[in-house]
């Protein structure tokens, strides 16, 4: 069971969409659910031992997990793909941007800032192809990004705030590091950022 | 309407709507109005609340066009050089570089500890990612399922090749009788003669199946000769399609033999 829900997951893992408990329990738990406990966390045991991955529970009351690396970051060449290195890399902006504005922006202000890095909403773009896309449905779905309509907004607008996932694989003082060195400023230029992303350890 | 205004906050505009709507409500007499006022405050203390938010991160003074420009800096822009581009929305004057992204993208993947997507070395059947997952679900369906799925797939299988076997078998037995009437154009066969086969009963009435498929496919023909025996000959391709089309008679001539006669 258990080497089969390592493999489930590892497959799951690879549209870094969420994986519920149902579909577990469903696919590969079945008569064994007494043990699902156990199950999982000699799969998690497996995972971290044999690829230095984590299972982590992103939602406690709808039971929905994601993996995430354990090791620490090497430096060097990665050898992921480049369309994947090339969307973290849109994702780090959008996640500083939004942490550096206070943890939450207008879809609006978002899009504004995207176009000083010519990514625009309305146009197809060489390297993203449909950015509204990516953004608002790709990113989100894979908990990156979490959108949240704004009350009372005709039209309706939305804001965007961090989502489980990026909570779980970086870190606001990560962010706030990488705005550091872009602006070549130390990270506690910034007080009000740099005193929650420490709280946030 | 006006909600930028009021959300820049050098300005008192939310104030001074709050002050109208108060001395307003004074002339109030109608449920009608009461309610629209209870509106208004809703929405003035969500703007509120957003003004009240900007002024948090304004705290800290962060200045998202300068970050922007030090990302493109990053990512290597070249600000000298002026290129022709067709994006007409764009800041004309400055040249992106094509693997911009991936500069970012290389930067980025050390800020997450995001888990490496999981791919089959040796590649699934079709090498797509679903596969791999279906591989996994079938298995799942203990024993039944699969010996279920298994079966229609051979039978398929035994279909296919059983066609393919007797379409072979045919053109074969149409050629040996077309050799046979060029070596000895005048002579026909006895129909018998050229489906028997003296050592399987089996075998002969495939053979008779066999030729059954090129009389009907109007290749050979079927004719009784003076001892009102079946014989057999091939249709010249030129005969044949005149005769067709015009005659378009088929007879049926049933042909009883079992194991006995044949013997």
């Amino acid at each position: 069971q258990v080497s089969e829900l390592v493999q489930f997951l590892l497959v799951k893992d690879q549209k870094k969409i969420p994986i519920k408990r149902a579909d577990m329990l469903k696919n590969i738990i079945r008569e064994y659910r007494d043990a699902y406990s156990e199950i999982v966390k000699r799969a998690d045991r497996t995972l971290q031992a044999v690829f230095g991955l984590q299972l982590v529970e992103i939602d406690t009351k709808r039971h929905i997990y994601i993996l995430i690396n354990n090791l620490p970051r090497p430096e060097g060449q990665h050898l992921c793909r480049d369309k994947e290195k090339e969307k973290m890399g849109l994702l780090l902006v959008i996640l500083s941007f939004i942490f550096m504005k206070g943890n939450s922006v207008k879809d609006s202000a978002l899009w504004e800032f995207l176009h000083l890095l010519r990514v625009y909403p309305g146009k197809q773009h060489s390297v993203f192809g449909d950015v509204r896309k990516l953004v608002t449905e790709e990113f989100v779905r894979q908990k990156y990004l979490e959108t949240t309509a704004i009350p009372l907004t005709d039209p309706p607008e939305f804001k965007y705030q961090w989502g489980p996932r990026a909570e779980k694989e970086t870190s606001k003082k990560d962010v706030l590091n990488f705005v550091a060195k872009m602006q070549s400023k130390d990270p506690t230029f910034w007080a009000s950022q740099y005193s929650e992303a420490e709280a946030n350890k | 309407e006006n909600r930028e205004a009021m959300l820049n906050s050098k300005s008192n505009r939310l104030t001074e709507a709050l002050e109208e709507a108060n001395r307003l409500f004074d002339g109030v007499c109608r449920a009608r109005e009461a309610a629209l006022d209870a509106q208004f405050l809703v929405i003035a203390s969500n703007i509120g609340k957003e003004k009240a938010n900007e002024l948090h991160s304004e705290m800290s003074a962060f200045d998202s066009t300068a970050f922007a420009e030090d990302l493109l800096t990053f990512m290597g822009i070249n600000r000298t050089e002026v290129e022709e581009t067709d994006d007409s929305e764009d800041v004309p004057g400055a040249f992106l570089p094509s693997d911009a992204w991936r500069t970012m993208g290389e930067e980025a993947s050390k800020y997450f500890r995001r888990a490496p997507t999981f791919h089959y070395m040796m590649g699934s059947f079709k090498s797509e990612p679903p596969a791999p997952k279906q591989r996994i679900e079938r298995q799942k369906k203990a024993g039944r399922g699969k010996a279920e799925q298994a079966m229609p797939a051979q039978l398929k299988k035994m279909e296919e090749s059983h066609q393919e076997a007797t379409e072979k078998e045919v053109e074969r037995i149409l050629r040996i009788l077309q050799t046979h009437f060029e070596n000895d154009p005048n002579t026909p066969i006895s129909f018998f003669d050229f489906v028997m086969d003296p050592n399987s009963f089996a075998r002969t009435v495939e053979n008779v199946f066999h030729v059954s498929f090129l009389i009907r496919d109007g290749l050979a023909k079927i004719k009784l000769d003076e001892d009102e025996l079946p014989i057999i000959e091939p249709i010249k391709p030129s005969e044949g399609g005149e005769e067709d089309s015009r005659a378009g008679v088929r007879n049926q001539v049933v042909i009883s033999l079992d194991q006995r006669e044949w013997k």
